[in-house]
């Protein structure tokens, strides 16, 4: 794979194109070498490219045999929505465009591969935003049926699970896994692959959407989850005492509504009584809230389903209290707990390929007529 | 010249092969909506149909709209992926140029007219040249009756086309005989007319990059335009 020809712009060159119809050749010529690999040889040099772009990161990888991460190429569109405060639809949508054929084309270079070495194309097919996952998909599933190979489309939230598959050797199912990021907050619990439960939601506002709203109304920059984490270590978490409201007691359901809005009216009192609002106290205080209820869920559940094993993944993971907060409770019962890297905890395509990897060997590829699921479900 | 040609935006999908010699295969869907099922099982079936793989097409065209969003990213993700799959020369066409195209022959001024929604459409006027057609004004996005202002101050006769000259016809037809409106079989933009469109442009190599190749909005996302406003209010 060391002497791929490339062209001026270091794209790796495939194979020579055809000449017009005027030669008879063509039509009897063979089209391509069909790639149907059988599932018992989906051994540890299969190759692998994902592909992501469920909300606003685009991103390719390329994953060999499921566990090795050749490359792994994000662009994140924070720039584009940080004057609107949030995620905008349609701009997530046509940047993804614009990005998603340089990502892929860089993610291949990096592997030092070309597209025939692919052994199948995976992507997002959801949950996500309806137009960013279109255009993930419509371009996997186009290299597919170009290469023929299969077309593999992931649920998102079970290839944050792979993240940790992905990323740890000794990490394997079952395990009770924590899903946080700023459009989910889910305690999983997963079987074996392909199997899983959910144990545990939130019934208002995900974590990362919280810590996103209450960084917005402290005037932070966005997004404002790692401006919050970074501010934290500045105050003191025991300056504001919010509530830790659990939403139901008895179940693993979490609530960030009430709490988001005890930051809100306190910073109001403060204001109105003339007093000092310390940012970085009451980021802090918030915080740590968070981090306690999140981590007092998990641990119940960890209890209920006699887990022996935490997989902590999506974008809140990188949140450094909580990966704290949630290892100090799992060492303190004796049970381990595994975290990603920071580019692996954020929407990333080699988990997607990681994920599709495992379902290729259970034998499920995706039909070329699919379409994305906005609402897809894991279980 | 083996040239894939894909639209996807409007409601009308289609795709087509052909070369210099014809279009050899093409499928057209009016009722799909969902171009995502359409696409790949279309493009596979004129492939199949024309005892033809991928590889050997030279060529990809696609049509960069303006149009619908959804269906003009899907038509344009698509034709990137297989073009920088293969490797091969891309050319993006303006699906309004398509429109104008079928009607070319006119000694009329030629209108292609598409519907843009939220009771707008898309424009652009052309006068017919040697082989083809020649774009006179650039692609605009307008209330119909904008439009309609804009034709009765014009000296000569127009021939209105594409679906956006049907829906609004009683508005165009108050116009009187200078404004002539189009049949339905040139409502939509087809991908037979940007296979043919496209071959002058690749013959020339004037290709576009799948690096870089967008579709053309004409229009700034819903937020941005409601964003901007603010910003201009704040700023008054
Ligand atoms: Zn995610």
């Amino acid at each position: 794979m060391n002497d791929v020809p490339r062209d001026p712009m270091g794209r790796p060159l495939t194979e020579p194109t055809a000449p017009s119809l005027a030669d008879d050749a063509v039509l009897t010529q063979p089209t391509t070498a069909v790639k149907d690999l059988p599932i018992e040889e989906w051994d540890e040099s299969t190759l692998v490219l994902g592909i992501e772009t469920s909300c606003d990161e685009t991103s390719a990888a390329v994953v060999k045999g499921g566990r090795e991460i050749l490359s792994n190429v994000i662009i994140s569109q924070g720039d584009l929505h940080g004057e609107y405060g949030g995620i905008v639809p349609e701009v997530a949508a046509r940047a993804h465009v614009e990005a998603l054929t340089p990502v892929i084309g860089e993610a291949l270079l990096r592997a030092d591969a070309t597209f025939w070495d692919l052994d199948a194309v995976a992507a997002t097919l959801g949950p996500g935003l309806i137009g960013s996952l279109l255009v993930g998909v419509a371009e996997a599933k186009s290299i597919a049926a170009v290469l023929e190979v299969p077309f593999v489309g992931v649920n998102h939230l079970e290839a944050h699970l792979y993240s940790n598959l992905l990323t740890h050797p000794e990490a394997k199912f079952p395990a009770l896994a924590l899903v946080i990021s700023g459009g989910h907050t889910l305690i999983v619990n997963a079987l074996s692959d392909g199997d899983y439960d959910i144990v545990g939601t939130t019934i208002d506002d995900a974590a990362g959407e919280a810590f996103d709203k209450v960084a917005r109304f402290l005037g932070l920059d966005y997004p404002g989850g790692p401006e919050i984490d970074r501010l934290s270590l500045l105050g003191n978490p025991e300056a504001v005492k919010f509530p830790r409201a659990m939403a139901t007691e008895s179940g693993f359901d979490v609530s960030y509504s009430g709490l988001k809005t005890a930051v809100i009216n306190h910073v109001r009192k403060l204001e109105t009584a003339g007093e000092a609002v310390v940012v970085e106290d009451i980021a802090a205080s918030f915080q740590q809230a968070v981090v306690d209820i999140q981590v007092a869920k998990t641990m119940a559940a960890v209890e209920y389903v006699e887990a022996e094993r935490v997989f902590l993944c999506g974008g809140v993971a990188a949140n450094s209290g909580l990966r704290q907060g949630l290892g100090d409770a799992c060492a303190a019962r004796g049970i381990s707990m595994t975290v990603p890297p920071m580019e692996l905890c954020t929407d990333n395509a080699a988990m997607v390929a990681a994920c599709a990897t495992a379902m290729i060997r259970r034998g499920r590829t995706t039909s070329l007529d699919a379409a994305p699921d906005p609402n897809l479900r894991l279980a | 010249m083996l040239v894939l040609g894909i639209e996807t935006s409007t409601p009308q999908a289609s795709v087509a092969i052909g070369s210099e010699q014809g279009v050899v295969a093409s499928a057209m869907v009016s009722r799909g909506a969902n171009y995502n099922e359409f696409l790949l099982p279309a493009i596979r079936f004129c492939l199949e149909e024309s005892r033809l793989g991928y590889r050997n097409l030279g060529a990809v065209a696609v049509s960069l709209g303006p149009g619908l969003f959804s269906g003009m990213r899907v038509g344009v993700a698509t034709a990137k992926a297989i073009a920088q799959t293969l490797s091969l020369p891309m050319v993006g066409m303006a699906s309004l140029d398509l429109v104008a195209y079928e009607v070319r022959y006119s000694a009329k001024t030629i209108c292609a007219v598409l519907d843009a929604r939220r009771n707008e459409v898309f424009h652009a006027f052309y006068r017919s040249s040697p082989g083809g057609i020649q774009r006179m004004t650039e692609y605009r996005v307008e209330k119909p009756g904008q439009l309609a202002i804009g034709i009765a101050s014009r000296p000569e006769e127009v021939l209105l086309v594409g679906n956006g000259s049907l829906l609004y016809r009683d508005m165009f037809e108050e116009l009187g005989s200078v404004c002539e409106v189009g049949t339905m079989s040139h409502a939509f933009p087809n991908a037979r007319s940007l296979v043919e469109l496209s071959l002058p442009r690749l013959f020339r190599e004037d290709f576009d990059s799948p690096y870089d190749l967008k579709p053309l909005y004409l229009r700034h996302s819903a937020r941005r335009i409601q964003w901007e406003r603010i910003r201009t209010e704040r700023s008054a």
